[in-house]
């Protein structure tokens, strides 16, 4: 009788490995080159793509198993706190902006990374990488469907969410998020993975996500926190991913080192202008907040980033120039940003208002150096000339940066009475910045950045008015005509909070809900 | 109350204090588990337990799902152990590791030497050969049994019974102090062991580089000693410091093997010897000595570091920089309370 001997079982990495890169074959009949057309015009070097090690294993059928049930978790949730009136719990009206600004401002950028990272993994001759990025574009995907589901019913009852995506493509504020991405996935894929991958995901998520979610629990809005816990365990994935990305690429070819450390660069300041929305979201708009926007970069960026640059040092990769100045800017930068939203109040799709008393004793203890001397006297005059019927809604438009499209708002590094202009002249053409970065991320690719859309030159070229409008008619309202472009409904989605629909009904519903009228 | 805890695919088998978690000791054993949030949110832990019962904790019900609990995983950052308990976790089964169940050993201290100033050799004849692999520690019982402390084995596991420990005295401690002063030949110790996943990789063709310093030579002479009695060929060089001559021990022996194996380098360093001295070796640090003998090139190897933290540290930066990356380098890894409190970014997991 033939014995038979057992097979030995295999190893986890063993398993995963036929499952995913078993699957790979080499062409006979099509050159890589010819397939892989997008791999080398960076200057990337990649020797050896076996030596890339799988951050993750987990194989598609698992994938498909786990995610089904983690969102039919979620949904339950999601019906049981809309069932339950759940948008009356939260602490007050003033929260959901900030649910309107994440649905129009981020979940887009979601459904934007879901392509990104479908287009990187078919560029990378690799299995390995290739594999993690489809599952991470799926991963986006349903994130992008998972936060439109939960905020829906948001909608139901409150303004200025009920185009999101239409506006996201059109409104000026919005297009400092969509440019973001849309810079990231028009370059390569390498450089895709460094800015979204590894720059995005890792160094700047928890200054992103996190204060979403846990500004959602603070704040009693169990749907959005729900969603932000069923992301958890996707999105540390994607932190594992973009660190193997940048350890794989700076590994493979010391030649690879400096161009890496600009993408760094670039991005890290990139991203983090892209946060000023949710630095203004932390001291401001939250009613409950978590932590100051300069606690918030002090623990995540400074303290955490500072010890993966520690370790990138190994590599001969620096810590990003532009910290320096971003240090510089942590006491200014929300109030800053607040301001202009003030400001432009009629020309976003959320409200704003001027903090209370105790808000801004918790503004002066949280920003010592800063809140009382510069903020406070102006807000305490806003206040006033509100309070006697002059609320100011700035009608004007303002000069944007080419390259991360934020109005000319930041004052100079080290003197915050000061706007900080830059300029330059290219092909007779003069354009702007915000910053001393910005400048030198245009000046290295200005053939890209040329093409910016940006909407305050868009609106003055007249393509931000609805179809068969016409400006040269008598008593024509430029303003009334763009919001009309943005599908915005002026006087309901816009304007202060305190005349605003919102609190009018918030007020009314929830006292319905506490009381016996 | 403890609880074992079994990890495979390594087969090694760990202590698991009450309270405390499977991850928690696994990293303390030194066995490198995935691992991100570290409080039951991210599921990059999760691990399948084949035997035994553990109480999930604080694990999300979003990280680990009910059916993913029927299925026996559970997030070894928030599960402990309810009886002996073995698990299957996303370790690289390493084909050079031996699987050696720690054993108590008796035995005599038969000599005491002063290997410098400061290090002495303590010779402890077992009452039991103790089976190990060149590069491993074990647990040295001091003081009638009260406490122990941990020492690589400075011997080659060749030598059978006689077990060699090289001790440095530390300032103000009181483990090594106590050696220093009362230890006596003849005494009856114990020692438990053997511990740790430091070894050479065997298998891999790559050539051998050690880099140690201070009292971190013992390992690394076990290795070398015993690659060199099994007639191992591939090239292998000692890059070696202390700071002056007379802390730098063991130094004839490897002279006297570097003239006996062709395929041996001795590279000794002295970072602080008087300048008006006859030493005529490199003077600096090790891994300067190291950039200096490898011209900045040390691809094609396989490296094993032991030393004080300051010296890993800068060897790791000269060993990357000079195009030798995480997969190929090896130390042994000791947790201490410090590291724990420390900020650390997760882009190495060994090093």
């Amino acid at each position: 009788m033939d014995m038979q001997v057992a097979k030995k079982k295999l190893g986890l990495k063993e398993r995963y490995a036929v499952m995913t890169r078993g699957l790979d074959w080499t062409p006979s009949y099509q050159k890589m080159e010819d397939i892989y057309p997008c791999i080398a015009y960076e200057g990337i070097k990649i020797h050896d793509w076996d030596k890339w090690e799988d951050p993750f294993r987990l194989t598609m059928d698992a994938y498909w198993k786990y995610q089904a049930e983690k969102e039919r978790k979620l949904y339950a949730i999601i019906d049981a706190f809309n069932q339950n009136n759940g948008h009356l719990n939260v602490t007050d009206a003033r929260y959901i902006n900030t649910v309107k600004l994440f649905i129009s401002g981020i979940s887009p950028l979601e459904y934007v990374a879901h392509r990104g990272f479908a287009h990187a993994g078919r560029a990378f001759p690799g299995p390995g990488p290739r594999v993690a990025c489809l599952m991470q574009s799926l991963d986006e995907i349903r994130h992008a469907q998972t936060q439109v589901h939960s905020i829906s019913n948001y909608n139901k009852y409150y303004n200025g969410m009920h185009d999101f995506h239409h506006m996201h493509d059109r409104v000026w504020f919005l297009s400092v998020p969509k440019s973001f991405f849309d810079d990231a996935i028009t370059a390569g894929p390498f450089e895709f993975m460094v800015s979204i991958g590894f720059s995005f995901e890792y160094v700047l998520t928890n200054l992103l996500f996190v204060p979403f979610v846990s500004g959602a629990a603070y704040n009693g809005d169990m749907g959005t926190m729900t969603f932000g816990f069923s992301a958890q365990s996707d999105e540390a994935r994607h932190m594992t991913l973009g660190l193997e990305v940048i350890k794989f690429i700076l590994e493979q070819d010391p030649a690879n080192v400096p161009i890496v450390q600009r993408w760094i660069d670039k991005w890290t300041w990139r991203g983090y202008r892209v946060l000023t929305l949710v630095a203004m979201m932390m001291d401001y708009m939250l009613p409950k907040r978590t932590m100051s926007w300069k606690e918030a970069w002090e623990v995540y960026f400074e303290e955490n980033g500072g010890a993966l640059f520690k370790d990138l040092a190994r590599y001969g990769i620096t810590m990003p120039k532009c910290a320096e100045q971003i240090a510089l800017e942590k006491d200014h930068l929300s109030h800053q940003a607040w301001s202009t939203f003030y400001n432009y109040a009629a020309a976003a799709n959320f409200h704003t208002w001027m903090p209370d008393e105790d808000e801004m004793a918790w503004l002066s203890s949280k920003y010592p150096e800063s809140f009382d001397k510069q903020y406070r006297p102006r807000y305490e005059f806003w206040r006033e000339q509100a309070a006697k019927g002059n609320r100011f809604y700035n009608k004007t438009l303002p000069m944007l940066c080419q390259t991360c499209q934020i109005p000319l708002v930041f004052t100079e590094p080290g003197d915050p009475t000061k706007i900080c202009y830059r300029e330059v002249d290219y092909k007779a053409e003069k354009y702007h910045f915000c910053s001393d970065h910005c400048k030198e991320i245009f000046e290295h690719e200005p053939e890209k950045y040329v093409q910016a859309w940006l909407p305050v030159h868009q609106i003055y070229q007249g393509n931000c008015f609805p179809e068969g409008t016409d400006p040269t008619a008598e008593g024509f309202d430029p303003l009334a005509a763009v919001l009309k472009y943005y599908n915005f409904e002026n006087g309901r989605d816009n304007l202060d909070f305190d005349i605003s629909e919102d609190k009018k009904n918030f007020d009314e519903w929830r006292g319905q809900a506490t009381k016996n009228i | 109350m403890s609880y074992e805890l079994t990890i495979e695919p390594i087969g090694q088998t760990i202590e698991v204090e009450d309270d405390q978690t499977i991850l928690d000791a696994a990293l303390r054993a030194g066995i490198w588990l995935p691992h991100a949030c570290c409080h039951g949110l991210c599921a990059t832990c999760k691990v399948q337990v084949i035997d035994g019962e553990v109480d999930h904790g604080e694990a999300s019900t979003f990280a680990l799902m009910d059916f993913e609990r029927d299925e026996g995983k559970t997030l070894a950052c928030c599960a402990r152990l309810e009886s002996d308990v073995t698990i299957e976790a996303e370790i690289e089964e390493d084909p050079d590791a031996e699987s050696i169940p720690v054993r108590d050993f008796p035995g005599t201290v038969t000599r005491i030497e002063n290997l410098t100033p400061t290090i002495k050799g303590v010779f402890i004849e077992t009452d039991e050969p103790m089976h190990f692999q060149a590069g491993q520690y074990v647990n040295f019982f001091l003081e009638g049994g009260e406490y122990s402390r941990a020492f690589s084995l400075a011997n080659p596991p060749s030598t059978g019974r006689e077990v060699e420990l090289n001790i440095r005295i530390v300032p103000g401690g009181r483990g090594t102090t106590w050696v220093h002063e009362k230890l006596k030949v003849g005494d009856r110790v114990r020692l438990s062991g053997p511990y740790g996943r430091f070894f050479v990789r065997k298998s891999a063709p790559e050539s051998l580089l050690f880099m140690a310093g201070g009292s971190g030579l013992s390992s690394p002479r076990s290795m070398i000693l015993d690659l060199l009695e099994a007639g191992d060929t591939r090239p292998m060089t000692l890059v070696y410091g202390q700071r002056t001559r007379a802390e730098l021990y063991y130094h004839d022996e490897f002279l006297a093997l570097a003239a006996k194996h062709p395929n041996f380098s001795y590279v000794p360093a002295l970072s602080d010897e008087p300048a008006d001295s006859d030493w005529s070796g490199f003077r600096g640090f090790v891994h300067d000595a190291a950039k200096a003998h490898f011209d900045n090139d040390f691809r094609g190897h396989k490296a094993y570091l032991c030393g004080p933290p300051l010296m890993i540290d800068a060897c790791i930066t000269a060993l990357m920089q000079g195009r030798l990356f995480e997969r190929d380098i090896y130390m042994e890894k000791f947790f201490s309370a410090a590291d724990v409190q420390q900020v650390r970014s997760p882009l190495f997991k060994k090093i």
